[in-house]
């Protein structure tokens, strides 16, 4: 293309189509066919093929050799403990750690293809607190209920064993636990005299009132974005409310339109227009929240377990963490209960495994109350045993332990429903399209109550939900 | 062959119809052996580029669930044009191209003009131009959005000071949009005055010269030959930057950290995070196929022809 075409020929202006015009159109419907090739399912579907080959050929899987998969070891406890079972298990069982992305949507995704292609190589899966329903529905993890007792689930923490219930069977065996929490200015709230708040309305008084001494910039910092950790900011401030997105009972019910939850938005508005929270926080996510929390501006901020570690890091950190105070997440009026987002990672066993009893080996080791506790001193991630909770030497090294404790005993889970990654996109942009005043907390929640029924409707005819 | 006996032969032709004219290509040996000589290519497209059109046409008339896979019609168009999320990406996307097109387009070719003339340090001057141009788009977005972030962001803090905004500049979608136009700008005005220049570069001296004789003024010049041209270069420079921005998603994903809704993000997020969209996806996809194949169309239709004709 380009340039003035100097002779044209007489031939070429006589026909409809000239080589030039047909090269042109060729290269423009090419460049819009990239795209659309990029994103059909037609390619997904195409090289959904490639991925456990390529994968398997990588690695020495022997008959003994159980794949595992799990996002970055951060920590480096992972691969130890990983080593101490293949040093000490007996029976020949060589565990190969695969690493996935630290994202956990990223994860789910890979995991997704591999298993639409059919070409697992996965023994045993690291997995979100989120998926277990997922994978379930579809058939691509194992019912563990034989192997996963009721008596042996009953040393687990509430939350974690209902998220990976699925239709009465159990899928999942909880590893760490995650779960929202209020941290506080422990000096300031002394210095003007407070207790920990439990209600929103005493985190807006005492807000006001440190900011009108001073001594901070802001009230409060939480995740707005139109994100995951968003999903579970207003998932709080609904069931702090009373309310609730599913019926428990009955998954294929949605109950959002409600009093309850409709105030429970409209309190998360209220707290970025009221200026106890900056209008910024609209966009933030769990590390602009600790950002601002850690630099020292701020009196409350809600967020995970992990903050806690960064405190003790001066680098990160310009507040000691014997300044930071850990309570529930606040409730609506003092009658209603505290809830926290449940988070959290757990072990799966893949359905197409020819190797689940070496698999199931790994996981007991795993679960076990040593390895538990490892996880806890060694990568401060909050254990899913309760006595641990309970075991002094425990709460000696990990402080953080002993501080989530309440918090965990009240974590909810996310809708449990194989569809949830399509509620959390809708719910995303629905908190966050309130949290900025572009939509009224009431019509949010008519909207979604649509939104979401529309999805439980298809769950119900694909799935059979409701059970 | 001579002109004469080609262009009497397409007069014929004319007259018979078109079905003898095409009987009458694969007579002509030469021809037939030159169609023979590109048929496997023409294979390799259909296969790679026909082929998963097709599909994708195919698969955006299908509902298609984990345990299901039915015939709808057009369901899944239906459900795309009522759908507000689709609307709120058309329009965006319709707003990022067509102002960052005519900005990229009037700047890239002022840059070029004074490019094109010849002063000391010319090479290094292009040299630099064409930097920002050479950013991977996912960098370059996550430089702009350190930017314009309202803890550490400098454009924040500016903006600020000088009292030209408000509220943070990443929470509202409107100020994204706006900040998402400049850094494309940024980007890649660059791109569109190189080949604006690499078109200036190959209109003969002479023309000029003529034109001066004849007493035109520079003005005169600009608009009766450097314009006309320079309008083939100015074809391939709209097409690829209309285009490029029609499917901009990568820069929308990261500067607004999945916040701002284009055609394609609109895509990708139905077809590959939702379990239960996936056929509206597909019709998405369709559309923006034939949206952008418009485009390219009424381009060339347009601007092409006449450049012909000139």
């Amino acid at each position: 293309m380009g340039g003035v075409r100097s002779q044209p020929g007489p031939g070429w202006s006589r026909r409809g189509l000239s080589r030039r015009d047909f090269l042109r159109y060729g290269g423009a419907g090419l460049a819009g066919a990239t795209l659309l090739g990029a994103c059909s399912s037609a390619e997904r579907e195409a090289y959904t093929g490639h991925i456990g080959p390529a994968f398997s050929g990588s690695e020495t899987v022997s008959k003994n050799t159980v794949v595992f998969t799990f996002g970055p070891d951060t920590s480096g406890n992972l691969v130890k403990m990983i080593d101490k079972f293949n040093k000490t298990n007996g029976k020949g069982i060589t565990v190969s750690y695969r690493e996935m992305p630290a994202d956990s949507g990223q994860y789910f995704d890979k995991l997704r293809t591999e298993f639409q292609a059919g070409t697992g190589t996965v023994d045993v899966m690291g997995g979100d607190v989120i998926w277990p329903t997922q994978l379930a529905a579809n058939g691509w993890i194992a019912d563990l209920s034989d192997l996963f007792t009721d008596e042996l689930q009953a040393e687990y923490l509430d939350a974690p064993i209902q998220a990976n219930t699925y239709k009465g069977k159990i899928y999942g065996v909880p590893w760490f636990t995650d779960a929202g929490m209020l941290y506080y200015r422990k000096d300031l709230l002394q210095k003007a005299g407070k207790q920990p708040p439990e209600t929103w309305d005493e985190v807006i008084s005492i807000s006001r009132e440190i900011v009108g001494n001073g001594d901070a910039g802001y009230g409060l910092t939480f995740q707005g974005a139109e994100y995951e950790g968003g999903v579970c900011n207003g998932l709080e401030y609904i069931w702090n409310a009373g309310g609730d997105v599913l019926d428990p009972q009955d998954l294929s019910k949605v109950v959002i339109e409600s009093d309850a939850a409709t105030s429970g938005l409209e309190l998360e508005r209220r707290l970025v227009a009221e200026g106890t929270a900056p209008l910024s926080t609209v966009v933030y996510k769990e590390q602009e929240a600790h950002t601002a929390f850690l630099g020292g501006d701020y009196v409350f901020c809600r967020n995970w377990p992990y903050m806690y570690g960064l405190a003790a890091d001066p680098a990160l950190s310009s507040i000691k963490p014997g300044q930071v105070g850990i309570s529930p997440i606040p409730v609506q009026e003092s009658a209603d209960q505290s809830f926290s987002a449940l988070g959290g990672w757990n072990f799966f066993i893949s359905e197409t495994s020819t190797k689940k009893e070496e698999a199931w080996e790994f996981v007991k080791f795993m679960s076990q109350d040593s390895t538990q506790i490892s996880f806890a001193i060694n990568a401060s991630l909050l254990p899913t045993k309760k006595k641990i909770y309970e075991m002094k030497d425990v709460l000696k090294k990990q402080p953080a332990v002993e501080l989530a404790k309440e918090v965990t005993q009240n974590s909810r889970p996310r809708p449990v429903h194989p569809f949830y990654s399509d509620m959390s996109l809708v719910m995303a942009e629905g908190f966050n399209e309130n949290l900025k005043g572009e939509a009224s907390p009431g019509g949010t929640v008519t909207e979604l109550a649509d939104e979401l029924e529309r999805i439980t409707n298809i769950g119900e005819s694909v799935f059979n939900v409701g059970g | 062959m001579s002109v004469a006996a080609e262009a009497g032969r397409a007069q014929t032709t004319e007259r018979a119809g078109p079905w003898s004219r095409v009987t009458r290509e694969f007579t002509d040996p030469e021809k037939r052996t030159a169609y023979i000589m590109i048929l496997p290519v023409l294979l390799v497209i259909l296969l790679i580029a026909a082929w998963p059109i097709v599909y994708a046409v195919y698969l955006s008339f299908l509902r298609i669930l984990p345990t299901v896979r039915e015939f709808v019609g057009v369901d899944n168009y239906s459900a795309l044009f009522t759908d507000h999320t689709f609307y709120q990406g058309l329009l965006n996307t319709t707003l990022f191209t067509v102002v960052s097109v005519v900005l990229e387009f009037a700047l890239g070719l002022g840059i070029a003009l004074v490019l094109n003339r010849g002063f000391v340090g010319q090479g290094a001057l292009r040299a630099i131009a064409i930097v920002p141009w050479a950013f991977p788009t996912v960098v370059s977005g996550i430089m702009w959005r350190l930017m314009y972030q309202d803890q550490i962001g400098i454009f924040s803090y500016w903006a600020e000071q000088l009292g030209i905004i408000s509220g943070p500049v990443l929470a509202s979608e409107g100020s994204i949009l706006v900040g998402a136009i400049l850094s494309d700008v940024w980007k890649t005005t660059p791109f569109v005055a190189l080949l604006l220049l690499a078109g200036l570069q190959v209109i003969p001296a002479d023309v000029y010269e003529a034109s001066r004789v004849d007493g035109a003024t520079p003005w005169q010049q600009f608009t009766r030959i450097t314009l006309p041209l320079l309008k083939p270069a100015i074809l391939v420079a709209l097409l690829f930057r209309t285009l490029d921005a029609w499917r901009v998603y990568d820069l929308f994903w990261v500067m607004s950290d999945r916040q701002l809704e284009s055609l394609s993000t609109y895509v990708f997020k139905f077809v590959r995070i939702s379990q239960v969209n996936l056929s509206v996806g597909n019709a998405a996809a369709v559309f923006v196929f034939l949206s952008s194949l418009l485009i390219a169309f009424l381009f060339i239709r347009f601007l092409g022809t006449r450049a012909q004709e000139a």
